[in-house]
Order: C-alpha cells, then sequence, then structure tokens
C-alpha cells in the first residue's frame, strides 16, 4: 500500500537553521497519527511543510494526494459575516481558476460536506455563533470539500466540553475509516494513546511509532523537555495514573516558528 | 423644499454622490472587513501631493493623485500584509509627510495655496463631467472585482494562514484589492476631498456593519446608506450654504454614532433577532 506521507530525514527551517529535523515517518491511509510537541517544538512548522508552504532544507517528503489544514477555530475571525456554507464554500477556491465564481456544483460539493460533518441543518447559520465544536466541524467541512486525502488538525480539541470532543473524536474515526489520513497535533497523552501513531516532535524527531512503544516516559521527558507530572488516579479513569503536560497550552497566534 | 435638487450643478452632484455611494458601499465592505480603513484614509492623504504635483506641472490631475496613492497603498498594504508591528506608526508618519509636502509645494512651489482647501475637502457643487466619468468608472472597476475576487477577498480575510493552505496562495487578489482602495481614494477626492475621503469610504461601511451578519446585504445596505447621507448632506449644504463635503462627513459620523449607541443601549434586542 502506498503511503499518503511519507518522510525520511526531513528538516524544515525558514531560510536559516532548521527548526524541526531528522523527522522521518509514514503516515499509511486509515491511519491517525498524534503529533505531541511542546508549543515551538515544531507542529506548526511541520504542518506547513506537510501543506508544501515550506521546502525541505534537506531530507525527502512524498505526499500523494491532498493535504488540507484544519486551523484551530479561534485563529479565524468570529466576527466575520460568513455563514457555515460561506466557509466550506472556501474549500472550492483551490478547485477553480481566479477569476471563476463557485458552481452550482460547488455549493452542492459544500453542502454535501457540511451533511457529512452533520451541520447540514447549520448551513445558514453565523459561523461566529455556532459553538466551539461545530466550527471545528465547518472547517473540516471546508476541509473535505478540497477532496484532501490527508488532514492536519492543530489542537482540535482545545476548548470543547466533553460531548463535543467526543462528537469529534467519532468524526475523526470515521474519517479514518474511509482511508483517509488524519494528523493530529495534541497534548492529550490519553487520547494520543487511543490512535493509531504517535509522533513526538521537540526541534527534532523524539519518537515515532505506535501509541504503547513511543508514551514512554523517557520520550515524553524528551519532548516536553521533563515538564510532566503524574497525577493521583482519580480523572478520567480511576485504574490508571492520569499523565499531564505542564505547562499547559500557551499559543501564540502570531507567525508560529 | 426640492428647489435645491433643480440647481444644474446640484443635480451633477448629486449623480456624482450616487455613482460614489455605489463605489463606498461595495468597496467600503472590504476595506472594514480587511482593517484597511487608515490606509484608506492615508492614501487619500497621499494623493493630495500628486494632485498639487499634477495642478502645478500641468498633468491630469487624477492621474498625479491615483499614482501617489498607489504608491502608498501599495507600500503600506505589502508591511500591513507581512504583520510587521509598527506599520500603522508608518502609516501615521507618511500621512502627515505627504499633507506637509502638499502644502509646501501648494504655497511655496506652485502658489496654488486657493485650491488647497478644496483639494483637502472637496469641492461637490464645482465638479465637472470629468470627476463623474472618474466616479462612474471606478465603480464598475469595484462591481466587476468584487464579483470576481470577492470570495479569494473574504477567505484571506477569515483566516489568513488557512488561506495560504487553501490555495489563495497568490498576492494577486489582496494586491489589486490596494489598487482599487487608491482608485476609491482618488474617485471620491472631488466630492469630500483628501481629508474627508473616509467620510464615503469607510464611515457608512462601518455603520452597517454593525447590524449585517453576511457581505451581500451588507454591502447593498452601504450603497443605500452612502446614498442617503449624500442626498440628504447636498440638500443640507445649499440649504445652509455649509461646504458639502463637510456636512456629508458630519451626517455620516452622526448616523454611525446613533447606530452605535442604539446597539449599545438595545443589547437583548439584537440578541433576540440574531
Amino acid at each position: 500500500m502506498t503511503a499518503l506521507l511519507e518522510a525520511g530525514g526531513l528538516a524544515v527551517g525558514y531560510g536559516g537553521p532548521p527548526v524541526l529535523t531528522d523527522v522521518s515517518f509514514r503516515l499509511e491511509p486509515g491511519e491517525r497519527i498524534a503529533v505531541l510537541g511542546p508549543n515551538g517544538g515544531g507542529k506548526t512548522t511541520l504542518f506547513r511543510a506537510l501543506l508544501g508552504e515550506l521546502g525541505p532544507s534537506t531530507g525527502t517528503l512524498s505526499v500523494s494526494g491532498r493535504c488540507a489544514s484544519v486551523p484551530q477555530t479561534e485563529r479565524s475571525r468570529l466576527d466575520f459575516p460568513v455563514s457555515a456554507l460561506d466557509v466550506a464554500l472556501m474549500g472550492t477556491i483551490p478547485g477553480r481558476p481566479w477569476w471563476r465564481r463557485p458552481s452550482r456544483a460547488d455549493r452542492a460539493a459544500a453542502r454535501a460536506a457540511l451533511a457529512r460533518v452533520d451541520l447540514a441543518d447549520r448551513a445558514e447559520r453565523t459561523y461566529g455563533e455556532l459553538s466551539g465544536g461545530q466550527r471545528q466541524r465547518v472547517l473540516i467541512a471546508r476541509a473535505l470539500v478540497q477532496d484532501a486525502g490527508v488532514l492536519l488538525l492543530d489542537e482540535p480539541f482545545t476548548g470543547l466540553d466533553a460531548t463535543s470532543a467526543a462528537r469529534l473524536e467519532a468524526l475523526l474515526a470515521e474519517l479514518a475509516g474511509e482511508g483517509r489520513g488524519v494528523l493530529i497535533a495534541t497534548h492529550d497523552l490519553e487520547q494520543a494513546r487511543r490512535w493509531d501513531r504517535v509522533l513526538c516532535v521537540n526541534g527534532r524527531q523524539v519518537a515515532f511509532g505506535e501509541p504503547d512503544e513511543v508514551l514512554t516516559p523517557e520520550a515524553l521527558a524528551a519532548t516536553y523537555g521533563g515538564a510532566i507530572v503524574t497525577l493521583p488516579p482519580t480523572h478520567p479513569d480511576p485504574t490508571a495514573p492520569h499523565r499531564v503536560i505542564l505547562p499547559p497550552h500557551h499559543h501564540h497566534h502570531g507567525p508560529a516558528r | 423644499m426640492l428647489e435645491p435638487f433643480q440647481l444644474p450643478f446640484v443635480q451633477r452632484a448629486l449623480v456624482e454622490l450616487l455613482l460614489l455611494a455605489v463605489l463606498a458601499g461595495t468597496l467600503g465592505c472590504w476595506i472594514v472587513l480587511r482593517g484597511l480603513a487608515f490606509p484608506a484614509h492615508a492614501a487619500a492623504a497621499a494623493a493630495f501631493p500628486g494632485l498639487v504635483l499634477a495642478d502645478g506641472l500641468g498633468f491630469a490631475a487624477p492621474l498625479g493623485g491615483f499614482g501617489a496613492a498607489l504608491l502608498f497603498a501599495l507600500a503600506v498594504g505589502r508591511l500591513a500584509a507581512r504583520e510587521r508591528s509598527g506599520h500603522d506608526t508608518l502609516t501615521a508618519l507618511v500621512l502627515v509627510a505627504a499633507l506637509a509636502a502638499g502644502i509646501v509645494l501648494a504655497s511655496d512651489v506652485f502658489h496654488s495655496a486657493a485650491s488647497v482647501e478644496s483639494l483637502l475637502f472637496g469641492s461637490l457643487l464645482a465638479i465637472g463631467p470629468g470627476d463623474v466619468r472618474l466616479a462612474a468608472a471606478a465603480a464598475l472597476v469595484v462591481l466587476a472585482a468584487t464579483w470576481v475576487l470577492g470570495a479569494r477577498w473574504l477567505a484571506a480575510g477569515f483566516d489568513p494562514s488557512a488561506a495560504r493552505a487553501l490555495g489563495v496562495r497568490s498576492p494577486l487578489p489582496d494586491t489589486l484589492l490596494l489598487v482599487l482602495v487608491a482608485l476609491g481614494a482618488v474617485a471620491v477626492l472631488s466630492a469630500v476631498g483628501a481629508l474627508l475621503a473616509t467620510a464615503l469610504l469607510v464611515v457608512p461601511a462601518a455603520t452597517t456593519r454593525l447590524f449585517s451578519d453576511r457581505v451581500v446585504p451588507w454591502q447593498l445596505a452601504t450603497v443605500v446608506l452612502a446614498a442617503a447621507e449624500g442626498t440628504f448632506g447636498v440638500w443640507l449644504a445649499v440649504k445652509l450654504n455649509a461646504p458639502p463635503g463637510a456636512t456629508i462627513a458630519v451626517i455620516a459620523g452622526a448616523v454611525f454614532a446613533l447606530v452605535a449607541a442604539g446597539r449599545a443601549l438595545a443589547p437583548r434586542a439584537t440578541e433576540a433577532t440574531a
């Protein structure tokens, strides 16, 4: 089976010395890969390289099919005068020449994508008035409209309540079940444990493999610089110790480097 | 009551204003949506020394104004697009420099100080057919560009980082938007002048923004509002023998203040209808 993504010894940067090195991993169809790493550790840089915005400074990167990014919803303007359908329609822009307006087929594709993420009845609602989980699913619909084989999600669970998070996780499982590849930047180790592969980055690739192999205290310490604490076994699973990462999310909104 | 509108120069001013309402209603929404209000104001100010130069050297005034405004809009737009901190400071500096250069050129080089006031505040009741043609052409260009590029301007403003990934990578649509801002700034100069350009280009769109949640209805509402403010402004200016550009600006500002105050005082009502 051909991999959707394959990186070998990949290094990427912004003209100066590379900010992320030694990246070697494969994404097969149907796989979900958790991308773990501290803020500034190179997750965003990796995504930008996969999207083709940054060329590899060394190493190889092969992408079969189309990658689409699903950014954090706070990065988009919530006061924008757009409906959910308008946002999904933005996904049709790459598919047509610059002088062409959205066609009837484009609109149908956008509506179908919204129905796919279970938001058909919210198509005409103003994007900023939707809940965080609904906004995230609209952005996924926008990626589906682009007919993307690979979805790159930037901390999609941030700020979602438990119900919305469960719903989003089920949707990601379905999308993977259709043969898509999904890369999910996250800080949640318990979540990463449930997916197919884990990729740890901190300026370089620290580890890549199945969750059980990768999520060791040593690899996590190397990934997060030792800022891990083990909480008493109370939540969410009373039988297992719950490891969390400190400090929690610091979202920088400038151009991430 | 309506006798001012029987005067030929008032009728011409009215035609000019209705054309500018189409221009400002359409372009103004993009200016407000993409955060270009201050660059638009400064582009109009930058056109001022260009107009004085053209006047003094004897070539077409709109050409001089457009050249200066375009140079400025592209330079500032590029800096803003790279999100360089301090580009608004630079905009303010250029704005002041452009005004100072225009005044010095007008009073000490070309000795055309008499026209400075009309260049800065407009001379709506003394416009010529050339001004009307420029307004019509600019309005048509803006409408056509909105029809073709509106979806890209919207996507690029919605989330710039994802817009790159969406394949809206070409800087061309955004550059064209800046060109249109310069064109719009020059087109409104004869009506409201370099210093009051935003009374047409920004204030009506900012007012209707307060109750609009889709682009096209917002633009239609802005065209109607700008036309109404302009018409009332011309009528009032003739009645009171006041400068029409400033009258329109005052009306536009007052309407914005009233609508904003209404929104602030009745948040519950707007939530219920949202």
